[in-house]
């Protein structure tokens, strides 16, 4: 049943290899040069936020050359939905072509060929996360010392949320496929969804999986305990009146908006997630998306097992 | 076990939605015997194979299949079925084909597929994709018959290949089952050439059945009846008349009569499956005589 799993998901599991494989010969290259920049200008010196004039310099300095490929590599966010879908395609392909009258009529049962053909393509789908998560992690590491790892460019593509995203697309593939039966149209639509999926959960659900800190400020330089935090909101008061209302995340070189005048007088009340929640909001995220996978993926075998003919 | 048949049914239906797609199906096919399953499309025949091999399951009744139940892993590596349009990988070769039936098949008989694949004048190598439709459908054979089933199921198996290549397969179902005690059940809405390669018979019209059982029986139980113009009415009274045509001085029925028809009246003559078939397809026992005779004139 291996190699009659493998055989049949070999062409896709081949293209998501070519994926990953152009996406290395990209971000080696870059990735080398950035972490090159990176030590040669001893930017690991200006991590703390209380920077010199220097490190300000410096920072821009390796901003201006990099900003532009960090921007581009945020679409690589749609990666992990990619491959996923890509992966499911050769077991909506069987019902597509009538294939699974073929071998479910062989002499193992329907739910042994089920195990065996998406146990193999699990497999795929879980080492393509793997490689991709550890090919971001590595790329964004200059990055993420620099401006913090909540970042959405950041978190998004390191860490262990890249499983829980590549597993959801798979999984919605399977069960979009087990109904709708038709490969290209049902992976297609998987990959939109899944994209919505990601773009509901960024920027409606992320902020609200933990719980997170309240603390108050007075004064207008950047509290410490934002640094590279998630804030979700910031609220200005002088003489206990609110003035302003904010919310965001702040990497190094983000400013709070405080007001100039009267500054001595502000109260800044900030709701955030600190920086040091980066693993159980990665859990929390993995959690969330896994969860659904695990869902949907039950569901497209029930539903293959017990509807289709 | 093996004194069971081959495949049995008790008021075996399958409904989708408010359809029912065969319904009330008693039948029982016995060991050895080659099956004919004839009826129009869209009269269940491909519902009644499905529910015998297990692919779906019944809404009602039951079905046993070489005394075991349909799909389970005693039964499954015994069946051989070739579905409808002979579905196969069209990306794999010849000798992939076979290595997924190898191992996806506790009894798998390489020698036989290898010998097979030479006579066809196939190479090992060839992508099935890029075989003929008659090619493909003797893959798919050769893909059931290397496991050497006790039961072959074959779905529709000539409805989409030319006339040379339907004598082919037939020929290849023929020659397998002359060398074991396989029983085969196949499908079709051909009527011609079953009879050379058949023993059995069952007719299935709008998801029931009305003739089943063994082709010289079905031959030898009717007579086609040749007289003046006239009502059936006298005959209708002793035997069943599954059809009856017209013309402007002459009536002839094909009636069902266990032995002879003892009536001066009318001439017989022995009546072909093929005749016998046709008439039972067109043969509703709750409709009038008349609407059958206008149907038939």
């Amino acid at each position: 049943m291996t190699w009659v799993g493998w055989r049949l998901q070999r062409t896709e599991t081949l293209i998501a290899v070519g994926i990953l494989a152009l996406l290395a010969a990209l971000l080696v290259p870059t990735g080398l040069n950035m972490s090159h920049a990176y030590s040669s200008d001893h930017l690991g010196a200006c991590l703390d936020f209380q920077r010199s004039p220097d490190c300000a310099g410096q920072v821009g300095a390796f901003r201006d050359r990099f900003q532009s490929l960090l921007d581009l590599a945020n679409w690589f966010t749609l990666v992990p939905g990619v491959l996923g879908v890509l992966l499911a395609a050769p077991f909506v392909f069987d019902l597509e072509h009538g294939t699974y009258r073929l071998v479910w009529t062989q002499g193992i049962t329907r739910g042994r060929w089920l195990a065996g053909k998406l146990g193999v393509a699990l497999v795929a789908v879980v080492v393509a996360a793997g490689a991709l998560t550890l090919l971001f992690t590595w790329w964004r590491t200059p990055e993420s010392r620099l401006d913090g790892r909540l970042s959405n460019g950041v978190f998004d593509s390191t860490g262990v949320v890249v499983f829980g995203y590549t597993l959801f697309a798979f999984a919605l593939a399977l069960a979009i496929g087990a109904i709708w039966r038709r490969a290209a149209s049902s992976v297609t639509v998987a990959f939109v969804a899944y994209f919505a999926a990601r773009v509901f959960v960024e920027y409606k659900i992320r902020n609200s999986l933990l719980t997170p800190l309240h603390a108050t400020w007075k004064g207008i330089k950047q509290p410490p305990f934002i640094n590279n935090a998630i804030v979700i909101s910031q609220r200005v008061f002088v003489h206990g009146h609110e003035v302003a209302r904010d919310g965001g995340f702040f990497g190094g070189s983000a400013k709070v908006a405080v007001p100039s005048s009267p500054a001595t007088q502000a109260t800044v009340h900030f709701t955030y997630l600190p920086a040091s929640d980066f693993w159980p909001l990665q859990l929390a995220e993995w959690g969330l998306f896994t969860g659904a996978a695990v869902l949907l993926f039950g569901f497209a075998v029930w539903w293959t097992r017990k509807r289709i003919a | 076990m093996s004194g069971a048949p081959a495949i049995s049914t008790a008021g075996l239906g399958k409904r989708y939605g408010a359809k029912w797609a065969l319904h009330d199906c008693t039948l029982e096919i016995p060991r050895g015997s080659v099956t004919a399953l004839v009826g129009p499309n869209g009269a269940g025949k491909t519902t009644l194979l499905q529910l015998v091999i297990g692919l779906i399951q019944p809404s009602a009744g039951q079905v046993a299949v070489l005394g075991g139940a349909p799909s389970t892993k005693d039964v499954l590596p015994r069946i051989g079925f070739v579905a409808q349009d002979h579905p196969l990988y069209r990306n794999l070769t010849i000798a992939e084909t076979f290595r997924l039936g190898r191992k996806l098949n506790e009894r798998w008989d390489e020698a036989f597929a290898r010998t097979r694949i030479a006579r066809l004048g196939l190479g090992e190598r060839q992508r099935v994709g890029k075989l003929s439709g008659g090619q493909q459908a003797q893959i798919a054979l050769t893909l059931a018959l290397a496991k050497r089933p006790e039961l072959l199921v074959l779905d529709e198996p000539v409805a989409s290949l030319d006339p040379l290549a339907r004598r082919e397969f037939l020929n290849a179902v023929l020659e397998a089952v002359a060398e074991s005690e396989m029983t085969v059940v196949l499908s079709s809405h051909i009527v011609a050439e079953l009879e050379r390669v058949c023993d059995h018979l069952i007719t299935l019209t709008a998801g029931r059945t009305q003739l089943a059982g063994s082709i010289a029986e079905i031959v030898a139980s009717h007579r086609v009846l040749l007289g003046p113009r006239s009502d059936a009415g006298s005959v209708a009274r002793m035997h069943d008349v599954i059809r009856e045509s017209h013309t402007d001085r002459q009536t002839t029925l094909l009636v069902r009569a266990d032995g002879h028809v003892y009536d001066s009246c009318w001439e017989q003559h022995e009546a072909d499956l093929e005749e016998i078939v046709l008439a039972y397809l067109g043969y509703n026992p709750g409709a009038s005589a008349s609407r059958s005779a206008a149907v038939a004139s």
